[in-house]
């Protein structure tokens, strides 16, 4: 009898440790906000499933180049997975793992590349290789005033001013006139975005690509200085031009600006970032919550230049624990996660979760995010990208405010970018 | 008044088993600090003279001196070095006068004083972001109360941040309001050392308010004021948090301060071997300065001994 | 006559002592209210116009990691404060009251470790605490947190230690004292005014510090400003919850300033020795 039920307990010992499929712990470092607090909830399930023992931590986004940095290394690494804001991809690259090297997963099943809205994946690209995997779908989108769209004596009004019918602004000068005739109606028709700070980067991008030219390009192997003076110099002066209708303190205006004078009523339509937009129709903090209409942004007169920022998640190549990784990574970008995630604020980049007409109901700028992704640019991709950006960034700041002509700003960031590049 | 001990030691102390006793009361702190430090210290020197970018360690460069030669002719370390430098000079002095002023006025008993001295330091237990984040909304052209004041003094209605000499203005204002209740509370605390018959007896004697303070007060209090600059040197040399959200270093680079400038160097664009070269510029400049402050203000001897 | 007039005096004082508390506490007043208003009234006109709510409060105040954080903050702060007014004070005075080579070169060596910035030493120190495997452990905060503190008590508490007249050492040594007890028992006490101007500040020092912290701890260590660091998210701050958690912040500093006040006793050093 004693022997039967040894046997039988051995047995359900050595079933308990097949079963799990794994048996390991990996740390994953990626930022903090409420969206990665809901997915530390969700992680004992993903416990059970898999037998991965999951250490996330969750550090200010700020700081989280410093931590990878610090903590990664071509032959050692404390962390098994990282989150990487895209425009950093390039000069991390060599010590991630692409893509196509990650293993199928057992528990949860690697996600076809088409699963993904078209053109996210592109933010994990380097070299042609994808590095990573696009985790969320961050993009420019825009949001307008509905209620002001609609009101009868606004159209009559602008239909008589400027002869054309007044809507979402799909072109930039619709964008220059709507928000010319709002700003003489005592609403401010437009707000940039000028703090000293990677937005503002993103803005001169957004711009100069709007009218054809972009600052820096990959020729075959090489980065090359590719601003067209001419055009920059009209972004630039376009952007002059749309100041004039921004609310005061334009010249220093960061995001907790922007959305408190857009959540006060006070302007008409501007650029957001989906993860900000939950902020915008929160009845206790917004007077507009739910007289918002999501679009992708206005085509400026060469092309639409929606700016892209997703965060990747890559795998550091010297990680011991690839499948398990792997697993979390599939997990999180999983059909079902994403389902639990979304209620909390997450932007999800897969396709299927975007488009979905419930989600789309309660959030209809999901279907803004999909247009917009369609045409999305990248902020120049460059190994050294902080450099480049901190030239964009202060050359356009200085231009827009002023302080510099527009050519002398353009000539400077020129020079300065190809003082860059040679080194 | 001499000791009239005449043993080996001149003030006739024992040794402990042939340890004089200074090195028993020096030994633990100097063991702490040089186990935790020393490698750090001697590490951070020999980054120093790599070209190394964080993130491809293994192709580092050795460069000698290549990276302080650099450092002189960077013109934006120059200018960090120079912003650095007004405000330290212009941030400490008001801060110490009206430290010093404060502690004069709250140097007095009594449970209400004793709250008050609690809570006039808040602004140096805050959270340095915090603080720089709320000056900044202080500071919004439109419903920011210091933009409300600077509004009515004739200022007008501008995005202060956003003009060069303004946000470095108003940098330095954020640090004089966050640190001089530090330099009163050191000073206050120092009065207390201030033996309180002298104190009496120049009140007694009738000497002017003003007489009492720079002839007797002063005098006295030159160690605890030298030491508490020191200390704030030390800090505001590398201010940083308050700064970096407040206003990023801009507009432009106008408010680029020294630990601004090797924050980004070190943090955003990984040259980790420069910055060090940085840290040990601002280490040599740092100690210099504190040679100057602690000249013969501060004795390394006990009193009348 | 006279006793109105030193009653004037004295009334005048304390309103000069409440227009600068008030001023002064005018931005912090900013930030307690702030965590009691919705985000749109902090963006808005006028401190005193806001529909209070506690929204934040309760937001930070269910944050498991942020609690723990908190804990892990005043932890590493009572210990490293400890040990470095302990560490510290002695070498202060060992720094002071004795004569010997080197004093200066040593005393100037703390201060250099000091004034390295901590940028360049917390790669190095990173590198050391994995090796010793001291990372994300509240252990290898407090270790990094006593190398800047007690350097700064050191040279905070020389002024104080150096204004002790010899009368006192000299009559305790008649007395029989030991090395030990002159300094536990004559200068410590002596200097409780330093001593607590340096603990209130060395705690501070620690409870505030942000870069060890991010850099050397993980998961288990982590400190209230790295948590509190992470309300100011990617893009805009959470000002309702990063001003209630800065609010929170303050009450342990707050309350060991005001009890530790009483150890302030004036006029202790009044020249010559009573009985």
């Amino acid at each position: 009898m004693k022997r039967v039920f040894t046997v039988i307990f051995l047995v359900s010992i050595l079933g308990v440790i097949l079963a799990a499929p794994y048996n390991t712990t990996i740390r994953v470092l990626a930022w903090d906000d409420a969206l990665t607090q809901a997915l530390k909830a969700g992680i004992p399930d993903f416990e059970k499933a898999t037998g991965i023992k999951v250490v996330l931590e969750l550090i200010p986004s700020g700081n989280l180049l410093q931590k990878i940095g610090v903590s990664v290394s071509s032959d050692k690494t404390d962390y098994d997975l990282v989150t990487v804001d895209e425009p950093f991809i390039p000069s991390l690259a060599h010590l991630m793992m692409p893509f196509d090297r990650w293993g199928n997963g057992k528990v949860f099943k690697k996600p076809p590349l088409n699963v993904f809205a078209p053109n996210a994946f592109e933010a994990a690209q380097w070299g042609g290789v994808f590095v990573g995997m696009p985790i969320n779908a961050n993009v420019y989108i825009w949001i307008t005033r509905k209620d002001l769209i609609n009101d009868p004596k606004n159209k009559s009004e602008f239909k008589l001013k400027y002869g054309y019918d007044l809507s979402v602004p799909k072109t930039f000068k619709e964008l220059r006139d709507m928000a010319e005739f709002f700003t003489s109606k005592g609403i401010y028709g437009f707000a940039p975005f000028t703090k000293q700070t990677e937005g503002s980067t993103a803005e001169a991008i957004f711009m100069f690509e709007a009218f054809g030219t972009s600052p820096l390009t990959a020729d075959g192997g090489k980065v090359v200085v590719s601003l067209d003076e001419k055009k920059a110099v009209e972004a630039i002066n376009f952007y002059k031009e749309l100041l004039k209708f921004a609310p005061p303190g334009a010249l220093d205006m960061g995001h907790s600006e922007r959305i408190a004078a857009f959540n006060q009523g006070k302007v008409f339509t501007m650029f957001q970032w989906p993860a900000l937009v939950p902020q915008h129709e929160d009845p206790n903090n917004s007077l507009v919550a739910g007289k918002i209409i999501y679009s992708a942004p206005p085509v400026g007169p060469v092309k639409g230049s929606a700016i892209r920022g997703c965060w990747v998640l890559a795998m550091p190549n010297a990680t011991k624990n690839k499948e398990a990784a792997a697993e979390f990574a599939y997990w999180w970008a999983s059909l079902e996660t994403g389902q639990k995630l979304i209620p909390k604020g997450f932007t999800p980049a897969r396709a299927d979760l975007l488009l979905n007409p419930t989600y789309n109901k309660d959030r209809p700028w999901f279907k803004a995010i999909f247009d917009s992704m369609r045409n999305a640019v990248a902020r120049p991709r460059f190994v050294k990208y902080p450099e480049a950006s901190q030239i964009i960034r202060n050359y356009w700041l200085a231009a827009i405010s002023g302080k510099m002509s527009p050519e002398e700003a353009v000539r400077k960031m020129k020079d300065e970018l190809n003082e860059l590049v040679k080194k | 008044m001499n000791s009239t001990s005449s043993s080996r030691n001149k003030r006739g102390r024992t040794k402990f088993g042939g340890v004089s006793p200074h090195w028993i009361f020096i030994a633990p702190a100097l063991i702490i600090v040089f186990a935790i430090l020393i490698f750090p210290v001697l590490y951070s020197i020999y980054m120093s003279t790599y070209d190394w970018h964080l993130f491809y360690s293994s192709d580092k460069k050795f460069v000698a001196f290549k990276n302080f030669v650099e450092l002189l002719k960077d013109k934006e370390f120059l200018h960090s070095l120079w912003l650095q430098f007004g405000f330290v000079v212009i941030a400490l002095p008001i801060e110490t006068v009206i430290g010093f002023f404060v502690a004069l006025l709250l140097n007095r008993d009594g449970k209400f004083y004793t709250v008050v001295r609690s809570l006039i330091l808040l602004p140096v237990f805050i959270l340095p972001v915090i603080s720089g984040l709320t000056w900044r909304l202080l500071l919004q052209p439109e419903y920011g109360m210091v933009s409300f004041f600077l509004e009515k003094m004739g200022f007008g209605v501008r995005a202060w941040l956003a003009e060069p000499d303004f946000a470095y203005g108003m940098v330095i204002v954020q640090d004089v309001w966050r640190m001089w209740p530090f330099m009163f509370m050191f000073i206050y605390a120092g009065l207390s050392g201030v033996p309180r018959e002298i104190l009496e007896a120049a009140q007694i004697d009738g000497a002017s308010f003003w007489k009492r303070v720079f002839k007797i007060i002063l005098p006295q209090l030159r160690p605890t004021i030298a030491t508490a600059l020191l200390l704030r040197l030390v800090d505001a040399l590398r201010i940083f948090s308050e700064v970096y959200v407040m206003t990023g270093g801009g507009p432009g680079n106008a408010t680029m301060l020294l630990s601004l400038y090797i924050n980004k160097q070190a943090f955003e664009f990984f040259n980790i071997g420069y910055a060090s070269a940085m840290g040990v510029v601002l280490l040599i400049i740092a100690l210099g300065l504190s040679f100057f402050i602690v000249g013969g203000n501060i004795k390394f001897e006990g009193e009348r001994g | 006559m006279r006793r109105i007039k030193k009653k004037l005096l004295t009334l005048t004082i304390v309103v000069i002592t409440l227009a600068v508390l008030i001023v002064e506490l005018m931005p912090i007043l900013v930030v307690i209210s702030s965590g009691f208003k919705r985000d749109i009234d902090i963006w808005s006109k006028g401190p005193f116009y806001f529909k209070p709510t506690l929204e934040s409060y309760k937001q930070v105040l269910s944050n498991e990691d942020l609690l723990i954080s908190l804990k892990n903050s005043l932890f590493v702060g009572f210990i490293s404060t400890l040990i470095s007014i302990v560490v510290g004070s002695m070498a202060s005075y060992g720094l002071t009251r004795y004569v010997f080579k080197f004093k200066e070169t040593i005393a100037y060596m703390f201060l250099s470790f000091r004034m390295i910035p901590q940028i360049s030493l917390v790669i190095p120190l990173y590198v050391m605490f994995s090796f010793l495997k001291l990372r994300d452990t509240l252990t290898g905060v407090i270790l990094a947190h006593i190398s800047f503190n007690i350097p700064y008590v050191i040279w905070l508490l020389l002024p104080f230690f150096a204004a002790v007249p010899c009368d006192y050492e000299e009559a305790a040594r008649i007395d029989g004292a030991t090395e030990m007890q002159v300094f536990w028992k004559v200068f410590f006490p002596l200097v409780s005014p330093g001593l607590v101007v340096a603990s209130v500040f060395a705690f501070l020092m620690s409870w505030n510090e942000f870069l060890y912290a991010l850099i050397l701890s993980s998961v288990n260590a982590k400190t209230a400003p790295v948590a509190v660091n992470g309300l100011l998210g990617q893009y805009a701050p959470k000002w309702g919850q990063l001003t209630a958690a800065g609010t929170i912040m303050l009450i342990p500093v707050f309350v060991i300033t005001l009890t530790l006040q009483k150890y302030i006793i004036k006029g202790l050093v009044s020249g010559g020795i009573k009985g």
